[in-house]
This record gives C-alpha cells, sequence and structure tokens, in this order.
C-alpha cells in the first residue's frame, strides 16, 4: 500500500480483484478448454474447466471479502427479469408462428429448433420450482 | 428516492469509497445511491443513518419525489 491508499481503498481495490480472478478464471477456463479441444486435448480441456468451476466457488467461498452487495443482487434480480421476458416473448410468439407454419405448410421444424423450445421451456419450469419454493420461505 | 447522502458525505470529509467501505458495500453502490438510480434496503439506509448519526428520513425523502 502507498502513502496515498487509504485502508477502504485498498479493501475496495481488493473486492475488484477478488471479481476478476473469480470471472477470470471462468472465462479463462472456458476459452482454453475450447483451445486445447482444437488441439486434440478434450480431457485435459474438461480437467481445466472444472478446475476453472471450483477455482471460481473455491475464491467465492474461502474469502473473507465481500464479492457482492446488495446491488450487485439487484442487478442480477433485473438481469434475470430481463432476459425472461426477452425468452418469454420469443416463446410465446416462436412457438405460435412453427405451429402455424407446421399446420397451414409443409415446413418441419428442425431438431436444433425443437430443442431451443424444449431448453426454454425446461428453464420456465425450473424458474417456477425455485419461485414457488422461494415463496414457501419467504 | 431523494437523499442527502452526498451532502452529508461531504460534511464528514468521506470519499465514497471510504463510506462505501464503512457500511459494506461496493462504491458503485455509493454512487447509485447518490445519483438516485438505486434505492437502498432497509438495511443499508439504517447503517447510513447510523453513519452519520442521523434519522433515516434525514438522510432519504420518498415525499421528495412527488414534488419534483
Amino acid at each position: 500500500m502507498t502513502a496515498t491508499e487509504s485502508p477502504a481503498t485498498t479493501r475496495l481495490s481488493k473486492r475488484r480483484t477478488y471479481r476478476r480472478l473469480m470471472y477470470g478464471s471462468i472465462v479463462g477456463a472456458v476459452v482454453l478448454t475450447l483451445v486445447l479441444r482444437n488441439f486434440g486435448y478434450p480431457f485435459v480441456g474438461e480437467a481445466v474447466y472444472w478446475l476453472g468451476i471450483v477455482a471460481f466457488f473455491a475464491i467465492w467461498t474461502g474469502t473473507d471479502v465481500q464479492v457482492m452487495d446488495e446491488r450487485d443482487w439487484e442487478l442480477e434480480r433485473r438481469a434475470t427479469l430481463s432476459a425472461f421476458q426477452i425468452i418469454g416473448a420469443i416463446g410465446v410468439v416462436g412457438a405460435s408462428a412453427l405451429r402455424l407454419l407446421t399446420y397451414l405448410t409443409e415446413y418441419t421444424i428442425p431438431a436444433e429448433v425443437q430443442g431451443a423450445f424444449y431448453g426454454f421451456i425446461g428453464l420456465f419450469i425450473a424458474f417456477g420450482l425455485s419461485y414457488l419454493w422461494h415463496r414457501s420461505r419467504l | 428516492m431523494k437523499n442527502e447522502l452526498d451532502e452529508y458525505r461531504s460534511r464528514d470529509g468521506l470519499s465514497q469509497g471510504e463510506l462505501a467501505e464503512a457500511v459494506g458495500v461496493s462504491r458503485q453502490t455509493i454512487n447509485a445511491i447518490e445519483r438516485e438510480r438505486y434505492d437502498p434496503s432497509l438495511e443499508l439506509a439504517f447503517k447510513l443513518a447510523a453513519q452519520f448519526d442521523c434519522a433515516v428520513e434525514e438522510l432519504f425523502d420518498p415525499a421528495l419525489d412527488d414534488a419534483a
């Protein structure tokens, strides 16, 4: 610590450092996994991937520095809501459009699109279950 | 929500970072409250009031929103 840095500034930069380490470990692990997979080392890539995941949680739970505060949780809540609204809108409009397409034309829904819709539905079911669980506790 | 956080902080000669550290949040959170873009939780509002040794309603005034 230099003479111009207050302890508060140091602790805040520590918080930033820990956050960078956490998210950096995930992003770094994913990038490295893709690189290793492309170079023909899929198992080493998977090991690196899991190392990144474990590092993320180890840093989060292992430090006494408060990495997230109430505004961060509020940001996550708002981002989740926005994401669900967008996914919901795509799901409602897209499902109807695809159903009509298959009724009115010879169009066959590609397996990837069907998979994506099942994924959306799964996401909403998971959200609903999670909501009910939280509601029972609040 | 309208608030006097900036005034109280300046009065005590605290930086946003120092206040943030004192109440256990990030500097960005203090900045967002001062810019009235984020309303703190009840717990944080009380912590801020305790920090400045004043009542919560002296620091935060939701009624001022209606007048604006």
